[in-house]
């Protein structure tokens, strides 16, 4: 061989290699691998989005299913924002049969390709069903729920008697029960977070969805008649608001306020209660956690209809791709699996016993064993849940509650709260 | 063989500059054509129907006060984190190339800063600032300490200190060799003829090493308007999203609000702002450029 065609050869090889390398790299630093979705033939594919349960799901369920059924079942997961990740499937003509996303996902993604499911059996097993325009579309995977998280253990220790959170109904009866922490020696009794969901999304919320006639109030901020500083409801949860911040452990430094911190605090006893909600055991629970935590309403001086109740539902959604990328034999095997998913005692120990998730299912009686799922269902079986408002803007989260996170600093008034609340929904219309 | 004909011609090109060119088509120009058009449609990064709305976006970005808002404090951090991170890297390189003991040592230890990621970067500098300085600080003074992110003034001060901290070791590398390529001789020849140390710095070594101080600002100027991964991890826009840098606030209207047309126009203003910046102070830079 001549010398001069072994280097074009070379070069040649080298330029190849070179391209291949790079298009290697950009297809995997787009998506992890555990997204890329090329299973083997007639596996029904499912996109999971919570990540806590990705490894058991993936061993235990699909495993149990493919035995069962005898349908292969592979799980995804990917660290890119659901509905950012989902779209690209879309794009690329590739979309899971099988999807959990958040509610609002819901509503955008389910209404345009989401499967017709109104008339399977499991829609009567539970309220959580979410229907859009008239079709139900999604299919709820547990149910969460948020409000006062206490440390029971906590407080019998520290007072030296019984703590029954029924005994709590206003305000006035959790200030007492405060003040008697404090004196009894637990300097700081209570924790809130600063982080702007949780302010704007799940505290500041309940003022909007802890009423009658929800869609109409939201309709009258949009007008601009609402006037928030005198409504009692928004009134009587900054009162609560308040107590919370007069007694937290982070008095004072409210800006620094960890989550991590607070609910390893809770967990260890060493305060007693936080707002928040059921998803903050699976923290809880890794710190020296004493046992004893329940989650009870938000305690307020206003007696109504929604006194002893929690706010919550459904949490994540699987809904059925429809679409062309899916064919009509795949729609009705993924039908088929949300279906056992629903009843099969399988499914069911699954939902509540390895995940510690609260089910959405009247049908599943397996006892939750996680402590504040197990509390959650309480009231859900009671049917003492107030429902999630869906109808939020996407960026009210984080716009309300930076203001939240003002007035938690001590950087605005509750005039000024309520005037930012109102100009905000002003500019929605 | 013949070199000179046409063939043999587009053959090297495409051998050498083919994969680049067709990489460079398919990661940067496409992109940019396809995002050109998104930002005429009222796509919301989800549905499979992309709207077409016009210049409605243009005029939504125009009209977006959190925008500008986040613009004009992202042109306040890039200022600030320009100026002391060449002011910084000059310093370290002026140290590391005056023959102290170690120096190779002390040249690799300043650069270590941009080896880490942003994104661990702000975790680490979070930790420190939240937990160790608080912690410190409450043990000096015996009160309560707060941390400096949960400080308006604070979390921006944060943001461009860490900033520094992560760019200047990698400027000083350009630094050093602007040093290294400005000769001995020169210098010596200023001294013999009367200049002090810092006159023969001032007047010799930094004039010829003004295409460093180009290509530093350019990529800092550059780096700091663009600015995300720190911004995330470090203070998240908090507290009461006083500290959203203008890359945070187009990712959240595309991605988190769901308005993926505005989203990617307010990207291209920031764009255009961004490169017209650099490419005027890369343009007022070369002009006085010498040659030794």
């Amino acid at each position: 061989m001549k010398k001069s065609t072994v280097k074009k050869l070379l070069v040649a090889m080298l330029s190849f290699a070179m391209i291949f390398a790079m298009a290697a790299c950009g297809g995997g630093s787009s998506e992890g691998e555990e997204a890329s979705s090329e299973g083997a033939a007639g596996a029904l594919k499912i996109f999971n989005s919570k990540m806590e349960i990705q490894d058991v799901f993936e061993s235990d369920l699909a495993s149990a299913y493919e035995a069962e059924a005898g349908v292969p079942v592979e799980v995804y997961y990917s660290s890119d924002t659901v509905a950012a990740h989902l779209s690209t499937k879309y794009a690329s003509k590739d979309p899971y049969a099988v999807n959990m996303v958040d509610e609002k996902d819901l509503y955008s993604l389910a209404k345009e390709y989401g499967a017709d499911m109104s008339d399977m059996d499991w829609v009567k097993d539970t309220n959580y069903a979410v229907s859009v325009d008239g079709k139900v579309v999604g299919y709820p995977v547990c149910v969460e729920a948020r409000g006062i998280i206490y440390n029971a253990t906590a407080i019998e220790n520290t007072l030296g008697e019984k703590f029954d959170p029924a005994s709590i109904k206003t305000l006035d009866d959790f200030k007492a029960l405060l003040d008697k922490l404090v004196a009894a020696g637990m300097e700081t009794p209570t924790s809130v977070m600063k982080e702007d969901w949780s302010l704007g999304a799940h505290y500041l919320a309940q003022f909007i969805e802890e009423r009658e006639d929800v869609d109409g109030y939201v309709a009258s901020l949009k007008a601009g008649e609402a006037k928030v500083i005198e409504d009692p409801k928004f009134n009587a949860l900054m009162d609560t608001f308040d107590v919370l911040k007069d007694y937290s452990m982070w008095k004072g430094q409210e800006g620094s306020a960890e989550r991590e911190l607070s609910e390893q605090a809770l967990a260890e006893g060493k305060i007693a209660f936080m707002f928040g909600g059921n998803w903050d055991f699976a923290m809880m629970k890794d710190f020296d956690y004493t046992g004893g935590a329940g989650m009870m309403p938000v305690p307020q001086n206003l007696e109504d209809d929604y006194t002893g109740k929690l706010v919550g539902g459904g949490s994540k959604y699987f809904y059925v791709d429809a679409s062309e990328g899916t064919s009509a034999e795949t729609q009705q095997a993924a039908k088929d699996f949300l279906a056992w998913f629903a009843s099969s005692d399988t499914a069911h120990k699954f939902v509540s016993e390895t995940c510690g998730m609260v089910s959405p299912f009247g049908s599943n009686t397996v006892t939750c064993t996680d402590d504040l799922g197990a509390s959650v269902k309480g009231f859900a079986d009671a049917d003492m849940l107030i429902p999630n408002y869906p109808g939020f803007p996407d960026d009210h989260y984080s716009v309300i509650g930076a203001e939240m996170q003002k007035y938690l600093a001590g950087q605005c008034t509750r005039e000024e709260l309520a005037t930012a609340i109102e100009n905000y929904w002003k500019a929605q219309a | 063989m013949n070199r000179n004909t046409f063939s043999y011609k587009l053959r090297q090109i495409l051998m050498f500059a083919g994969p680049g060119t067709i990489l460079f088509f398919a990661v940067v120009v496409v992109p940019f054509i396809y995002g050109l058009y998104l930002t005429f449609t009222s796509w919301d990064g989800v549905s499979a129907h992309k709207p077409f709305v016009g210049f409605a976006n243009y005029a939504a970005a125009f009209s977006d006060g959190a925008y500008w808002v986040a613009l004009g404090r992202t042109a306040i951090y890039s200022i600030f984190a320009v100026v002391f991170i060449n002011i910084l890297a000059f310093a370290l390189a002026y140290l590391v190339t005056s023959g102290v003991k170690g120096q190779n040592f002390f040249r690799a230890g300043f650069f270590v800063p941009n080896l880490i990621g942003g994104i661990v970067l702000g975790y680490i500098w979070k930790f420190v600032f939240n937990r160790a300085y608080v912690a410190i600080a409450s043990a000096i003074t015996g009160g309560m300490a707060i941390s400096p992110l949960s400080t308006t003034g604070g979390a921006m001060f944060c943001l461009i200190f860490v900033s520094v901290w992560q760019y200047a070791g990698y400027m000083m590398l350009i630094y050093v060799a602007g040093f290294m390529s400005v000769s001995d001789s020169l210098k010596e020849a200023a001294m013999i003829d009367g200049c002090t140390p810092s006159q023969a710095m001032r007047n010799v070594t930094i004039p010829l090493m003004r295409s460093s101080f180009v290509q530093c600002i350019f990529l800092s100027i550059t780096r700091c308007f663009v600015v995300y991964d720190v911004n995330l991890s470090l203070t998240k826009g908090e507290p009461f999203n006083t500290s959203v840098l203008a890359a945070m606030h187009v990712y959240n209207q595309a991605f988190t609000y769901k308005n993926y047309g505005l989203g990617q126009a307010e990207a291209l203003i920031l764009f255009i702002v961004c490169a017209a910046v650099g490419i005027t102070q890369v343009m007022i830079g070369k002009k006085g450029e010498v040659e030794a």
